[in-house]
């Protein structure tokens, strides 16, 4: 019984990843912006003091020392010291500062 | 990122202070309302500072309210709150206004214009005739029509090929184009030789009407005939008849001076000393400001005018004329021997130049110093190949 039910989503899991796959297959060929079709966040980090992360779902957690995000991902961490918001709006969020880590969290 | 903060800054923006425990739902729901928020910064657990737009400080008490988060106002900034600050300023904004006005007014005149492309005609003329046309610095730009002015400057002088007038800011440009002159007529009726204006070694001679009397080689002293204009026909009558000569005759020539050589030169020497005087131009009147009369004795002047002006064109009817008036004192001072020769050669070659006529060409120039009864002397002899005919009428003087 309870191997039958792991094997069932082991398959969930292959299905749900071959999705994926050929989504993302579709994108590569058509040339889309992979962040949109596939709805996941887009994070452009320029040197360690820029972050924008676009398609986010809502700030969790904000001080000067740690952002948490939501994402279609999970959970998006930075870390560092001095961290500002500088424009947030319902696509983007830039963070200044001085940036030490990046992480997700499932 | 500049346009932007130019944005924000003519829009108008609140620095405010929120202060409560569900900061980041504050965020979260400001954005889901389409509010603007940026430059968010946490300053301790419990507060932030962020900047938000005029309208949306407006919309943000319900959401403060919900999250029972207080809001502070810091700071105002933006161009609306400047506004709103000078409103009650009555005389600052008539003050404004006159501005505009004053400039606007003063710009719709003609101040200033400017005449270029003339060569013969004078520069006064062309004003003249623009005045009697009712154009001068101080008429209403509006209304000026460049063809009429075109047209009549054309009638008026004839010496024009072509004019263009354009009216740009507070100027009037014309530009002209003189016609070229007619070249001279050849009298031929009348009959002429032509004779050597200066002695010289010939050449090479050009006769094109008339009887050459030299060849090249030989050598010709002034008021000598070059070219006859009584020719003899080639016939056994042995008929003369008289034509108006035409040629050139080429010939060497040569310009030779001495000068002796100066010890002491006389020399301007500046004090360092210097007074200034002021003229005031409004609309074309002059105002010298008074100042202390007492000039010196001996000074050099530089003037120097300067007009109020926007960029080229936009120039206004004032303007201050600078004299600027420097000392100076002769001074004698002995040369020395090198100093004295090579400035003393300098001079003489110079003036041995005023003589030569500009079309001459020069092939040699010899300068050296000799001595004679202990005066030492600059000595200069230029060279020249030049054309030393000059006409002179037959049976005239």
């Amino acid at each position: 019984m309870g191997v039958g039910k792991r094997r069932k989503k082991r398959d969930k899991n292959n299905t749900e990843g071959a999705r994926r796959g050929l989504r993302e297959k579709m994108t590569e060929v058509l040339e889309l912006p992979k962040e949109i079709v596939l709805n996941v966040p887009r994070l452009t980090l320029i040197g360690m003091s820029n972050l924008i992360i676009e398609n986010y779902k809502g700030i969790i957690e904000y001080d000067s020392s740690r952002v948490r995000l939501n994402t279609s991902l999970g959970i998006l961490k930075i870390t560092g010291n001095g961290l500002v918001i500088k424009e947030i709006t319902s696509e983007d969020v830039m963070v200044d500062g001085d940036i030490r880590s990046l992480e997700f969290q499932k | 990122m500049l346009l932007l903060r130019l944005w924000n800054f003519l829009r108008g923006y609140v620095i405010i202070i929120v202060e409560g425990y569900f900061l980041e739902k504050f965020i979260n729901i400001c954005i889901r309302r389409q509010i603007f928020l940026w430059d968010i910064k946490r300053k301790s657990n419990s507060t932030m500072t962020l900047k938000i737009s005029i309208k949306g400080f407006k919309a943000i008490r319900p959401i403060a309210r919900k999250t029972s988060c207080r809001v502070r106002i810091k700071g105002k900034r933006g161009l609306p709150f400047l506004l709103n600050r000078y409103r009650k300023r009555k005389a600052f904004a008539v003050g404004a206004f006159l501005f505009v006005a004053l400039v606007y007014l003063l710009t719709s005149f003609v101040w200033v214009i400017e005449v270029s492309g003339n060569e013969r005609i004078k520069k006064e003329e062309i004003l003249n005739s623009l005045r009697e046309m009712g154009i001068k610095p101080g008429v209403l730009k509006y209304g000026i029509d460049t063809d009429y002015l075109v047209n009549g400057l054309m009638l008026k002088n004839s010496d024009l090929a072509w004019v263009g007038v354009e009216v740009r800011g507070t100027k009037v440009k014309v530009e002209v184009e003189e016609r070229i002159l007619r070249p001279e007529m050849v009298p031929l009726e009348i009959p002429c030789d032509i004779i050597a204006e200066r002695d010289g070694f010939v050449t090479k001679v050009i006769a094109k009407a008339g009887q050459e009397k030299v060849k090249e080689g030989d050598t010709v002293t002034r008021g000598q005939l070059l070219i006859s204009g009584t020719v003899v026909a080639d016939n056994q009558e042995k008929t003369t008849g008289l034509v108006h000569a035409i040629g050139e005759v080429y010939a060497r020539t040569w310009y030779e001076d001495r000068q002796p050589v100066i010890s002491t030169i006389q020399e301007k020497e500046f004090t360092g000393k210097t007074k200034k005087d002021f003229t005031l131009v409004l609309f074309e009147r002059k105002f010298k400001l008074p100042l202390r009369r007492n000039r010196f004795e001996l000074y050099e002047t530089t003037t120097r005018r300067e007009n109020l002006r926007i960029g080229e064109y936009f120039v206004f009817p004032f303007g201050i004329i600078i004299e600027n008036h420097s000392e100076y004192r002769m001074v004698t001072r002995r040369l020395s021997d090198e100093e004295a020769r090579e400035i003393t050669m300098t001079e003489l070659y110079e003036k041995v130049l005023l003589d030569i006529d500009e079309d001459a060409e020069i092939v040699d120039v010899k300068k050296d110093f000799i001595e004679e009864n202990g005066v030492v002397y600059a000595r200069v002899s230029i060279e020249c190949i030049e054309d030393i005919g000059m006409k002179r009428e037959i049976g005239g003087n």
